[in-house]
């Protein structure tokens, strides 16, 4: 618990510092006013030159006791149109599976890149939602006019 | 462990908040260029936009200011924003939906 709380601070002063422009992530406030370390809201923005261009997309990173061994819990809110997210809005991404690519040393500002990345890069091989999976699938244009929709809902 | 958790943070995040420096440098970016300020806690932001945007001839209401994703207000101080010394600020360009 103590390595988890002190890791997050250590996060939240690089992030302060220096993040990757058009990002935004930050611990939210309780309602006693105090900052919650364990629960960042973050924005995650399309790249540029892709579909996803235009939109910023509300994610929340839940930090369990055991961060930093193992990863923070990743939800678009609300969920997100995209063949990797589930209806819930958790991303299903590898650097993010305890199972499989996660490692103690990936930063904040790593995750946040990794997922903007995930947008425009869909892994057909593993779907987590029906809707965006089937339409990706079989239906290229229908699901381009749905992301654009997505975009369009999303700009700042 | 919830003690632990009670004394771990505040420590952190906020060590520097109450009665840290006066003044807090700034960095202002718009992806191109990078430009640092030094300014008062308690002096508006306004200030600073204005600066910004003569030093790299742009047009106040052609862009807009953000911190942590919200957009800023001329009306906004370092204070009333909770920002912290080396904290940045980014300009994008001011844009409005629809018109396709």
């Amino acid at each position: 618990m103590a390595l988890c709380n002190m890791r997050l601070a250590e996060e939240r002063k690089q992030w302060r510092k220096d993040h990757p422009f058009g990002f935004w992530a930050r611990p939210v406030k309780r309602s006693d006013g105090v900052m919650d370390l364990k629960v960042w809201e973050c924005g995650i923005p399309g790249k540029e030159k892709t579909l996803w261009e235009g939109g910023v997309f509300k994610m929340t990173m839940t930090f369990p006791d055991e961060y930093p061994t193992k990863p923070p819990k990743c939800k678009f809110t609300p969920p997100l149109f995209h063949p990797n997210v589930y209806p819930s809005g958790t991303v299903c991404l590898s650097i993010l599976n305890e199972e499989e690519g996660w490692k103690p040393a990936i930063t904040v500002k790593q995750i946040a890149l990794g997922v903007q990345d995930l947008l425009d890069n869909p892994n057909p091989e593993s779907p987590a939602q029906a809707e965006a999976y089937n339409l990706f699938k079989k239906d290229k244009a229908e699901y381009e006019r749905r992301v654009r929709r997505v975009v369009r809902e999303n700009a700042p | 462990m919830s003690d632990a958790n009670d004394s771990g943070s505040p420590a952190g995040d906020r060590g520097e908040a109450p009665g840290a420096a006066e003044h807090l440098n700034i960095k202002v970016t718009d992806n191109n260029n990078e430009v640092f300020f030094k300014i008062k806690r308690t002096t508006k932001l306004e200030k600073l936009m204005n600066a910004f945007c003569e030093r790299q001839g742009k047009n106040l209401s052609s862009v807009r200011f953000l911190f942590e994703g919200q957009r800023v207000q001329p009306t906004d101080t370092p204070e009333t924003l909770e920002m912290q010394d080396s904290d940045c600020l980014e300009v994008h360009q001011e844009q409005v939906g629809g018109g396709m």
